[in-house]
């Protein structure tokens, strides 16, 4: 998904930020400040500008605050990544679980004055179905119908246990469906959320400005009467407007964690993507080598990752060889150290499996990605990995990288482990352009038991089955889960939720 | 004078159709294919399609390149593929923000830029000519963001006297916007004021040594009067100096806009580039060309004036 875009751009960012972070660190002053204190009015530094206000086009990643403002979604999620009713009040699967059934709340207008029941929920999920980017979350949705104006029903083509994860991430933003069919959307947004957007206060890419509407359902979830949103890719911009009292929460770089604890602001902090090599020829049709388990466990056991997290990651993170959040039910801590660095062992393995002096392998290259050539390049060299690197700008990288046989790869967790079951393994992706789970049949045979496995702990535990296998595989090689950071003033707090780049505003309180 | 405007004016013609006929290609041959930028790799080839002929991608080339010229000649620099606005709403919103910054950080540079010239240029050897000299070194070898965030940090974060991030319309407020503009004006022009001011200085100790100066002295002008000449005489290499300032601040600006947050013409290429949204950057590129071609415009009719010689070349 397009997310993980986000999720690349923002760890490069992060990355190459220290350094300059370091000046205005070093600059002092802003520490000599009082802490300031929130106020009536929420100015948060979100990094991206929004995608697209139409939430069919809209990105997960940077999204999320843009769109909570002024939308409501049928599900939303809660600081755990589980679903929570939002405009469905309830809902319900049929016993083989291909039929969601949903009761809708009542007395909920948009902005144009139309009314939300289950017409408008069909005529949105039709609209994000169809959607460039929404779409992959409605892959096994067949269609949508209303039974009776307050009762929608989704039926499914294949049975999808993270369909309401992906609903309530942010691809189930009602919108007015006569804006949907306006088609104006993309620039003039028509919920029923819980602020109005002032187009004329706000400044598109610089600014924008919402007041509350104090009448709406959930006016009570949201304690902020105004919310300015500024997008500020350069986060030493960000930290700087933070410092100066422009902003009140930031979307943070972990390298400027000791200021802020001068600052005695408030921290927050979650994994939020893995970093590390992705393998897209697990099966050996472009390079042979790669084909072999014993050449993919050589890689994951030649990388120092401790200290590639400790010199680009600021040290913010998890280091870790799985790709579940550490935070979820089927991470296994107990299993990061089967590939502790050990450069020996990995050339036994390559030694073993044909390759004692090596092979030759292109892998892509782009800006965003070069803090972690060095350490690549390094590691490969010394593990006789001849590698070719192809230099490109990032659009090209999600266009070629699945080209290549591997990549060096930052990719975005998901909150529930069955997404990350479709997201990382079964589905096809840019970053998993051949999923060739079929090709093994151990792997194969665990998923498809997981898939029609009973929700809740049966299924959690076949998961964690298959993660170990994966592991095991070395179907990845992660270095390490990385941190998303977050500084706030005293008197707001952030929960951050896995999934998220930077949380809806729901998860944006006081405190 | 009238032939000097109309050669001037045709030349620019020719450059504004040169540079963004080059750009043109060149931008094409760089992106090749924008759909995946544009949609991202989760869109499907039918999707991608549809984009396509939406954009008019699916044309011939050429037949692009007309389409463009020819609504381009009309100033109408079509819609952003991204966005689907049209591109000159985007200008509209942009050229005002990199336009305020690079015309402050402009006048800063010609008035504090020649006041220290001639200061410098009538006491040679002094301290402020001694200052000016180790500026320029310093001023020179320090890099442009350092600067905007040392400025940053003593006059937004510690001071509070401007704002660290963000722009204010005059729309909204006239002194919101100065606010907004000083700490990326001063950034800018603090380097062009050294290199003014060194022009000026040595343009000025030039011309004190000519004859037709001890000439004005010996009929008995008064030292105010000689100051005029000499400056008359001395000002065109630091015009000429000023007018390149003004080009290369308009390309500077993507730093200043970057550290300071400011929604002007240079983040808008950045993010253009980086999705391959064509039309955003030919438009970019033909209102640069045009701020280029007026401000030289600009400078000959000044030169001319100063130097009436001038005008007969």
């Amino acid at each position: 998904m397009t997310r993980n875009r986000t999720a690349a751009l923002v760890a490069a960012v992060a990355a190459a930020a220290t350094a300059l972070a370091g000046c205005t660190s070093s600059g002092g002053g802003g520490g000599g400040n009082a802490p300031a204190a929130a106020g009536d009015e929420l100015k948060a530094g979100v990094f991206l500008d929004v995608t697209s206000w139409d939430p069919a086009n809209a990105d997960i990643g940077f999204d999320g605050p843009y769109l909570s403002a002024v939308y409501d979604p049928l599900v939303a999620l809660d600081k755990d990544g589980k679903p929570v009713p939002a405009l469905a009040s309830s809902w319900e699967w049929s016993a083989d679980r291909l039929t969601l059934t949903a009761k809708l709340r009542t007395g909920v207008t948009f902005e144009d004055g139309q009314k939300f029941d289950a017409t408008a929920a069909v005529a949105n999920i039709q609209h994000l179905k169809a959607g460039v980017r929404s779409g992959q979350a409605y892959l096994n949705v067949a269609d949508a119908a209303a039974k009776d104006p307050e009762t929608l029903e989704i039926r499914l083509s294949k049975r999808d246990d993270a369909l309401l994860y992906q609903m309530g991430l942010g691809r189930s933003w009602m919108a007015s469906p006569a804006a949907i069919t306006a088609g104006s959307l993309a620039t003039d947004p028509v919920g029923s959320g819980p602020y109005k957007y002032d187009k004329g206060a706000s400044a598109p890419q610089s600014q924008y400005v919402f007041s509350k509407k104090t009448d709406h359902w959930d006016a009570g979830t949201y304690p902020f009467p105004s919310v300015k949103l500024f997008p500020i890719t350069d986060q030493t911009a960000s930290f700087n407007a933070m410092l100066s009292g422009q902003l009140n929460l930031q979307f943070a770089n972990a390298a400027n964690l000791a200021k802020a604890k001068e600052s005695g602001w408030n921290i927050s902090q979650k994994a939020a993507s893995w970093v590390g090599v992705q393998f897209a020829d697990r099966t050996g049709a472009q390079v042979k080598a790669l084909g072999d388990q014993r050449v993919r466990q050589a890689i994951s056991y030649a990388f120092d990752s401790a200290g590639i997290l400790k010199a680009v990651g600021n040290d913010s993170g998890t280091v870790t060889n799985q790709v579940f959040s550490v935070d979820g039910q089927v991470y296994d801590k107990s299993m990061n150290d089967k590939y502790k660095t050990d450069m020996a062992k990995a050339k036994q393995l390559l030694s073993d499996a044909g390759y004692p002096d090596g092979f030759s392998v292109k892998m892509p290259m782009s800006p965003i990605f070069a803090a972690w050539q060095p350490a690549a390049n390094q590691t490969f060299g010394e593990l006789g990995i001849k590698v070719e690197w192809q230099d490109m700008a990032m659009p090209d990288y999600q266009k070629n990288a699945p080209t290549y046989p591997m990549f060096l790869a930052v990719i975005a967790l998901a909150g529930n482990d069955m997404a990350t079951l479709t997201d990382q393994v079964t589905t096809a992706q840019w970053y998993n352009p051949n999923p060739a789970v079929d090709a093994f049949p151990e792997i194969k045979a665990l998923v498809d038991q997981v898939e029609k496995a009973e929700p809740g702990q049966p299924q959690t535990d076949l998961l964690k089955q298959l993660n170990t296998k994966l592991v095991d595989q070395a179907w990845w090689a992660p270095w390490y889960q990385a941190n998303n950071t977050y500084f706030s003033v005293k008197g707001i707090t952030v929960t951050p939720v896995t999934g998220m780049m930077f949380p809806t505003l729901r998860f944006i309180q006081r405190g | 004078m009238l032939s000097f405007i109309a050669k001037r004016l045709l030349s620019g013609i020719l450059l504004l159709l040169v540079v963004t006929s080059g750009t043109f290609f060149l931008a094409h041959l760089a992106v090749g294919d924008p759909t995946p930028g544009l949609l991202g790799n989760s869109a499907t080839a039918a999707q991608q399609d549809a984009l396509r002929a939406k954009i008019g991608y699916d044309r011939p080339l050429l037949v692009q390149f007309w389409d463009w010229l020819t609504h381009a000649a009309a100033a109408d620099f079509g819609t952003s593929w991204r966005s689907f606005q049209p591109v000159n709403d985007q200008l509209v919103q942009r050229v005002p923000v990199t336009l305020s910054v690079v015309v402050f950080a402009t006048l800063l540079s010609a008035v504090i830029g020649v006041a220290v010239g001639i200061v410098c240029g009538l006491r040679p050897g002094g301290m402020l000519d001694r200052t000016l000299k180790l500026a320029s070194v310093v001023l020179f070898a320090l890099p442009g963001f350092w600067i905007s965030l040392v400025l940053v940090t003593w006059f937004a974060i510690n001071l509070k006297w401007f704002p660290a991030i963000g722009y204010v319309s005059p729309d909204q407020s006239v002194s919101g916007w100065l606010s907004s503009i000083t700490l990326p004006s001063v950034s800018l022009a603090l380097g062009a004021i050294v290199m003014v001011a060194e022009q000026l200085r040595n343009g000025f100790l030039q011309v004190t040594n000519q004859d037709f100066v001890r000439t004005l002295r010996a009929r008995g002008l008064s030292g105010r009067r000689v100051t005029t000449h000499v400056l008359r005489n001395a000002s065109p290499a630091a015009l000429t100096v000023l007018a390149l300032m003004f080009v290369g601040l308009l390309g500077g600006a993507i730093v200043v806009e970057i550290v300071f947050n400011l929604p002007g013409i240079g983040s808008l290429t950045q993010s253009a580039s980086q999705i391959g949204d064509i039309p955003v950057l030919l438009g970019l590129t033909a209102v640069t060309v045009v701020f280029v071609v007026i401000v030289n415009f600009l400078l000959d009719l000044l030169l001319g004036w100063v130097n009436p010689k001038v005008r007969d070349r």
